[in-house]
């Protein structure tokens, strides 16, 4: 089949590859020049593992294109996705500019009957007006149909996602089309589910608010563990052996952030206000994680109330680990605030400093390793989970002129950081002193 | 090994024939001299599938015994498991007096060194009262060592779990209770997670509350998808196939009820309100389920305005099918704003009705089968999807009544089956159909 994909963020590039390592003739068009001819050698844009390697695979065997050009990208396109960003808008919904540009740059080029997918999280009723859009812009009398098959990639492991994902929804009016898409997508091995285009829109948004609220649930019971002395690392596994619970997304932590997470939950909840409905639970879940974030600070605070002029190391800036992506981090919050406070922020992070630098505050400093972040440290923040991080030699720790760490994800073992007489602060888990003769300058 | 289980209501009594059918010798201790005679004789005094075979059968190979007796029932017994009731107190947190009770009458009654088991839900600390009050009201010299080891069973299949559940959590800061709690269900061969005493009792709270959560989060999803046109049967079976999130407890119905969900999400808001700390999610869950209880009402009352004289007929009492159990149960609700609204009302139940009309307003009229609720009724609403009222034929309804109008709360017909029946019909979270 030959395939256009537009847009060629974090979505679009990765369904264009993948599409075309299944067999199909894929072109990419993307309006940034320089962009395009970097990816035209191979290079991929963004860090997501093992994606360079199929990009030039594909290149190599003549199924991959990019362009800048709609004329020549559309030219002989069957299907054309939608693959653009829909940014977050101030109130919260989805901005929409982008694909109603595609939309029109469609109108305008199409020669040929074709389908338009739309890849890009929509709220309901986008493809709809992304119908009426191309239908009154329509230069060529063509026909087309216009279905909703909306992404389900985790950032870190897009590729492996595309191949062993859970399912594919496919949401379409007409039947045709929907067989057609389907059949596109039989190579990639992945449950088919079939519904209508609103329906098919909803279950994108549904599912990252699902996520998001099981997140907030178990921050929500780390809160109260922490407490109550409970331990919410035992708490989630024996919660995550129901089986109508499930063990994932039950990590207690500093909250979710990302580009999905974030603006999913809020676009929702903006969507039930459209149609004046109050979708109360995931008002509460969003608050949950806006206080989450800046729950390691407290802890720092509890422990070290004056933190002017003291050193404070801050590990792992990414929202998660095998990411460069910085989007609502929990290290924004966190670094201004310790900022505010007249502290000195050391950071350390495996790939993302150079995204970081663009976005933390400039008074932030930025080390090239772990040990140097922590040598001369007064605390040290963990914000994420890099295996680098987690994997860390601790006498780091111990070697500190006191050695007190604060965990925002649950890192360590209890009992190790005991036996290495870190003090040692965890989400939803007892605190260790540290029974050491250093004394706590 | 030598057990005494106090109390024999629903958890009690599953417990001590479920561990009697392990091998074990147990003795049920209840204070309630009639209850203890109809065990004695081989009578489940609660519904619940497959328990009086079990009971019966334990009873003839003296495994289990009855006694109203303390000193008997705890005499050498090397566990003892509390398994009384802890209702909901008037500001939602767990009422103890039973607990304490008990925890009173083992101190008067041990004479031997034993470990407290406690089965009963209750919040997190409560196993260190127990131990405090057990401790300072001992007669005998003698220790007590003290365990958490809450119950996950479901009203309707509790024999069933315990045979098959999906693990067994047990909790204390003692290795030797731990270790003496898992040689006596290993006989279960399932899973076992061993963790600390305040851990375990949350894990069955936060079970329950997340459960609860995924209801009212799937139950607002179709509020929403009603407005938006989308259809949540297929916003659900989406959402279930990621393996994150799984396919149960994503029905869309009127909400949850029964003696846990609501109990042990407000039990944990309290937990939390002691604390000074906000639950914003699990107040929301709550909040929704109430308002998801009069949604059936409120979508009757905006398709036929008047109920002044109309006949309703209402299917399903209990909060759930499979259960006698009509704790919490939406019917109570949605029964009282029909008769308040001048309905008269018909209701069906396969196995509730003996407990619904201690409970229902007395105008309530009770009919032996769905044929005879529906006769003549102006509109029927579904409240539990009992099998018998999902197998019920939509042509039932369409030859039995005036003009075939029907409210489903529990969503149990599939749309397309519904499309040119001639019934019209009103589901949660899906669009409504003019059959």
């Amino acid at each position: 089949m030959n395939i256009a994909v537009v847009g060629t963020g974090y979505v679009g590039l990765v369904t264009g590859v993948t599409l075309s390592d299944i067999g199909h003739n894929v072109t990419c068009i993307d309006i940034d020049k320089e962009k395009v001819e970097i990816m035209k050698k191979g290079t991929s844009p963004l860090y997501e593992p093992g994606l360079s390697e199929l990009m030039n695979k594909n290149i190599k065997q003549s199924r991959l294109f990019f362009t800048t050009n709609h004329a020549e990208g559309f030219a002989n396109a069957e299907v054309i996705y939608i693959a653009v960003g829909t940014p977050e808008n101030e109130d919260g919904s989805a901005n929409l500019a982008y694909v109603e540009q595609v939309a029109k740059d469609i109108a305008q080029y199409v020669v040929q009957d074709l389908i338009v997918v739309t890849k890009s999280t929509v709220p309901v009723g986008t493809n709809h007006k992304i119908k009426t859009i191309i239908t009154e812009n329509l230069v060529n009398n063509i026909k087309f149909e216009v279905v909703s098959n909306p992404e389900f990639l985790k950032e870190g492991s897009a590729i492996k996602d595309s191949f062993e994902g859970d399912r594919i929804v496919i949401g379409a009016d007409s039947s045709e089309a929907s067989a057609i898409i389907e059949k596109i997508n039989q190579p990639f091995g992945v449950p088919v589910f079939r519904t209508d285009v609103r329906s098919a829109e909803m279950i994108k948004y549904a599912s990252n608010a699902f996520l998001a609220t099981k997140i907030s649930f178990i921050n929500e019971i780390s809160n109260i563990c922490d407490r109550v002395e409970a331990n919410v690392e035992d708490v989630a596994k024996g919660m995550g052996m129901d089986k109508r619970i499930g063990p994932d997304f039950l990590k207690a932590g500093l909250g979710y952030g990302g580009s999905c997470f974030p603006k999913d939950t809020k676009a929702l909840i903006q969507i039930a206000g459209n149609v004046h409905y109050d979708f109360q639970l995931l008002k509460g879940v969003v608050n949950v994680n806006r206080k989450q974030q800046r729950m390691i600070i407290e802890k720092l605070l509890e422990r070290m109330p004056d933190i002017k002029g003291k050193r404070i190391a801050v590990l792992g800036l990414s929202f998660k680990p095998n990411t460069d992506d910085m989007r609502e981090a929990a290290s924004i919050v966190v670094t201004n605030s310790l900022i505010d406070r007249g502290a000195e922020v050391i950071a350390y992070d495996p790939i993302a400093m150079n995204n970081a630098k663009k976005i933390l505050a400039p008074e932030v400093e930025y080390s090239t390793s772990v040990k140097g972040a922590i040598n001369e440290s007064d605390a040290v923040l963990i914000l994420t989970e890099w295996d680098e991080i987690k994997d860390i030699d601790l006498n780091f720790f111990s070697e500190m002129k006191y050695p007190l760490v604060v965990d925002g994800r649950n890192c360590f073992d209890l009992e190790t950081m005991r036996e290495h007489h870190i003090e040692y602060h965890s989400v939803g888990r007892p605190s260790i002193s540290c029974q050491f003769e250093k004394t706590y300058a | 090994m030598k057990i005494a289980v106090i109390g024999t209501g629903y958890v009690g009594l599953v417990t001590g024939v479920c561990l009697a059918e392990l091998g074990h010798h147990v003795t049920c201790i209840d204070v309630d001299q009639e209850k203890v005679e109809k065990l004695n004789s081989g009578k489940s005094p609660i519904y619940e599938e497959g328990l009086e075979e079990l009971l019966q059968k334990n009873l003839h190979n003296e495994q289990v015994e009855f006694t109203t007796e303390y000193q008997q029932g705890l005499k050498d017994k090397q566990l003892v498991y509390l398994a009384v009731g802890t209702p909901q107190g008037e500001d939602g947190s767990a009422d103890l007096t039973y607990i304490e009770a008990a925890s009173r009458d083992i101190a008067e009654h041990l004479e031997n060194d034993t470990v407290i088991v406690t089965k009963s839900t209750v919040p997190v600390g409560t196993n260190e009262y127990i131990k405090e009050i057990i401790e300072a009201n001992l007669v005998h010299e003698v220790h007590i060592k003290i365990a958490s080891n809450p119950e996950f069973l479901r009203q309707g299949s509790a024999v069933y779990d315990t045979f098959h559940g999906d693990r067994i959590v047990i909790g204390s800061d003692d290795e030797e209770a731990l270790e003496l709690l898992e040689a006596v269900n290993a006989g279960f061969n399932l899973p076992i997670v061993k963790t600390d005493l305040r851990s375990a009792e949350m894990i069955k709270y936060a079970s329950n509350a997340f459960l609860a959560t995924k209801i009212s989060f799937i139950n607002e999803m179709a509020n929403l998808s009603e407005k938006i046109g989308a259809n949540i049967d297929h916003v659900a079976r989406g959402m279930g196939m990621d393996k994150r999130i799984g396919e149960s407890f994503l029905n869309a119905g009127i909400g949850f009820g029964g003696s846990c969900f609501p109990k042990d999400t407000r039990a944990i808001i309290s937990i939390g309100k002691e604390i000074a700390y906000d639950m914003p999610i699990l107040e929301n869950v709550v909040d929704v389920n109430e308002r998801q209880r009069s949604i059936i009402v409120d979508k009757l009352l905006k398709r036929v305005y008047d109920l002044k004289g109309k006949k309703v007929a209402v299917l399903g009492l209990s909060f759930k099918p499979n259960t006698d159990d009509m704790r919490e149960a939406p019917s109570i609700a949605v029964t009282e704003k029909l008769l308040e609204e001048g309905a008269t009302v018909v209701a069906y139940d396969p196995v509730a009705v003996a407990n619904a009309k201690k409970v229902l307003p007395g105008q309530v009229n009770y009919a032996e089968s769905a044929e005879e609720a529906v006769q003549g009724a102006d509109v029927a609403i579904i409240l539990t999807e009992w099998k018998q009222i999902k197998e019920f034929p939509l042509t039932g309804y369409k030859e039995r009544m005036n003009k075939a109008l029907l409210f489903d709360g529990r969503n149990c017909f599939n749309l397309d089956q519904v499309k040119d029946s001639g019934v019209e019909y009103h589901s949660i979270g899906r669009p409504v159909i003019y059959g």
